[in-house]
């Protein structure tokens, strides 16, 4: 029942996520414009280019999707909302959602064609940068929770939001879920404008709405990490619990399309530079920070 | 037949196969990622073994190793789609025989070992998760300390074995 | 005896032994790596079994486990090290082509 019920929200959250990027984009507020777009893509011609790697060309999309609902199968909603409440839950949300890049990969290499391929090495390069500001901030927020328990770690933010006690760790990790979904100006696997499309660009009719349903699936479950781990997940005074959830996660995933909006795409060479010469540093300073926090608050 | 067998003896199935055709396949993307798909397969079976620390770190790591094999196969094979069909392999009768000899001897060892009573419950998730970091930073600190110097031994070196000689850049690039 | 533990017995033994061929069978060191992650693929599923079935009490069985791990990410890690040094310098990386390694 619960399984269901957070499949039905997800794919909810997903359309919403289409309807918010569409307006970040054209500024336009249109609520069924994602449905037509949809209906237009399932009824197009689904072209399988010339000497594919059959297997991971129709792997890929469908595996894209999975890892996303996988990685959403940890994040408690509610206090009961949650599919499995897993012992290692902030760990699985990282091994989940690594299976991104094995879809993209997947995605380049399946079709045989040039501008696919780059984009999906692109997003191998695009890992290395991004993977350890991922892991090190959710080692600080489970330092704080002294749990790897997603619903424990909403506990532990009971007086003060982790945005609050680790700020830095919230930027760190707001701007590697941006990578991780690759969105703009992380776009660099689908790199509109400049790789035609990447490793979208061989896909066509219902293997391509496949590909962005579990784009936007995997949006929104970043936005619902990034609150549970960062905003206090269901807690708020005032609205039930659902209430704040669905509200949260809303706001972050429209900060997350609109910071892409105001952005240049983002140099490969300078992505990693910065990531490794900052952007660690500066992770192992948070785990560093919350830890003394830890010892010395009570 | 338990549930639990079934899924240990399924993974295992499916870890040995991915394994076999890491090697029989002559695209050496495929290769790699069959070699991910038989470790994500093990992590799945430690999963079924109770072991959901380990079968959760073993899914998360190897999907980022192999697929960073994955790009050196393609960097440094010559055939790296497998089009060619190209035959990479040598000593094909003695590396058989060796894998098949010593499959034979750990088999052997595994059945007519007498192991002794078996443990049928293992501990809880939460509880082996506590227990494993405390053992880490405690009884076992210093082996996993050395782990960890090791890694950044091996990372030094290998940058430094990688990185591109002053001599070989002014020779290629002009 | 239980057959839980000779099943994943059996595993790892059939990964190591496909290893073994793997890691003497093929030319290029890359694929020779892949059989020597297999091999340990193979050691850790034992030291899994291990751990389940004889000492599930002994957290210690867990942590050879992430050992194994770190020693095949070391091995990743400087083997393409060398794979790349080695590459630079001739220009391929089979090992057929590396007899001024034989003494």
């Amino acid at each position: 029942m619960t399984t269901v019920l957070i499949l039905l929200l997800l794919a909810l959250g997903a359309y919403l996520v289409a309807v918010i990027e569409t307006w970040t984009i054209t500024g336009r507020f249109q609520l069924a414009a994602p449905l037509f777009a949809g209906i237009a893509l399932l009824g197009r011609e689904s072209i399988v280019p010339r000497k594919p790697d059959r297997i991971f060309f129709e792997v890929a999309p469908v595996l894209l999707l999975i890892s996303a609902i996988l990685a959403a199968a940890v994040v408690p909603l509610t206090p009961d909302l949650i599919i499995t409440d897993l012992a290692t839950g902030a760990l699985f949300i990282n091994a989940a959602l690594v299976y991104v890049l094995v879809a993209l990969l997947m995605a380049g290499w399946g079709p045989d064609g040039a501008y696919a391929m780059i984009g999906g090495w692109r997003f191998l390069g695009q890992l290395i940068a991004y993977a350890m500001l991922i892991v090190m901030p959710i080692t600080a927020v489970v330092m704080r929770a002294e749990s790897l328990l997603t619903t424990q770690i909403v506990v532990s933010q009971a007086g003060v939001w982790n945005i609050v006690y680790q700020p830095l760790g919230f930027v760190l990790f707001f701007i590697a879920a941006m990578a991780l979904a690759f969105l703009p100006p992380f776009d660099l696997p689908t790199a509109k404008g400049e790789l035609a499309g990447g490793v979208e660009a061989e896909y066509t009719g219902v293997r391509l709405a496949v590909f962005r349903l579990g784009r936007l699936a995997l949006i929104i479950t970043l936005a619902a990490a990034t609150v549970i781990f960062y905003l206090g997940g269901w807690q708020g005074p005032w609205l039930p619990p659902w209430a704040w959830s669905a509200i949260k996660i809303l706001v972050v995933t429209a900060t997350m399309l609109l910071i892409g909006r105001f952005m240049p795409r983002i140099r490969e060479a300078d992505l990693l530079a910065w990531c490794w010469i900052f952007g660690i540093p500066l992770a192992l300073l948070n785990i560093f920070l919350v830890g003394v926090l830890v010892l010395v608050l009570p | 037949m338990s549930a639990q067998t079934f899924f240990i003896g399924f993974f295992g199935l499916a870890a040995v196969w991915f394994g076999i055709v890491v090697f029989r396949t002559f695209s050496m993307v495929r290769s790699a990622l069959a070699l991910l798909f038989s470790q994500t397969a093990l992590g799945a079976m430690f999963l079924s073994m109770q072991a959901e620390f380990l079968g959760v770190l073993q899914i998360m790591m190897m999907a980022t190793e192999m697929s960073i094999m994955a790009i050196f196969m393609v960097m440094f094979m010559m055939d790296p789609g497998g089009l060619g069909e190209m035959d990479m392999t040598h000593q094909k009768r003695l590396s058989l025989s060796a894998g098949i000899v010593s499959f034979v001897a750990a088999v052997a060892v595994a059945v007519f070992v007498d192991w002794g009573p078996v443990a049928h419950t293992a501990p809880d998730a939460a509880q082996q998760t506590v227990d494993l970091g405390l053992e880490l930073l405690g009884r076992s600190m210093l082996i996993f300390e050395t782990a960890g110097v090791t890694i950044l031994t091996a990372m030094i070196a290998a940058t430094a074995v990688a990185i591109q000689p002053a001599t070989w850049r002014s020779k290629h690039e002009h | 005896m239980s057959i839980d533990l000779l099943l994943a017995l059996i595993t790892g033994a059939a990964l190591f032994g496909v290893g073994i061929y793997g890691a003497l069978s093929q030319t290029n060191l890359v694929m020779i790596m892949m059989g020597v992650e297999l091999m340990l693929a193979g050691a850790m599923v034992n030291l899994v079994a291990f751990w389940r079935y004889l000492h599930p009490d002994n957290p210690a069985g867990q942590m050879f486990v992430l050992i194994v791990m770190t020693v095949m990410a070391i091995e990743m890690a400087v083997g393409f090290g060398v794979a790349i040094a080695r590459f630079r310098a001739k220009g391929s990386v089979e090992m057929e082509e590396a007899v001024e390694l034989k003494g």
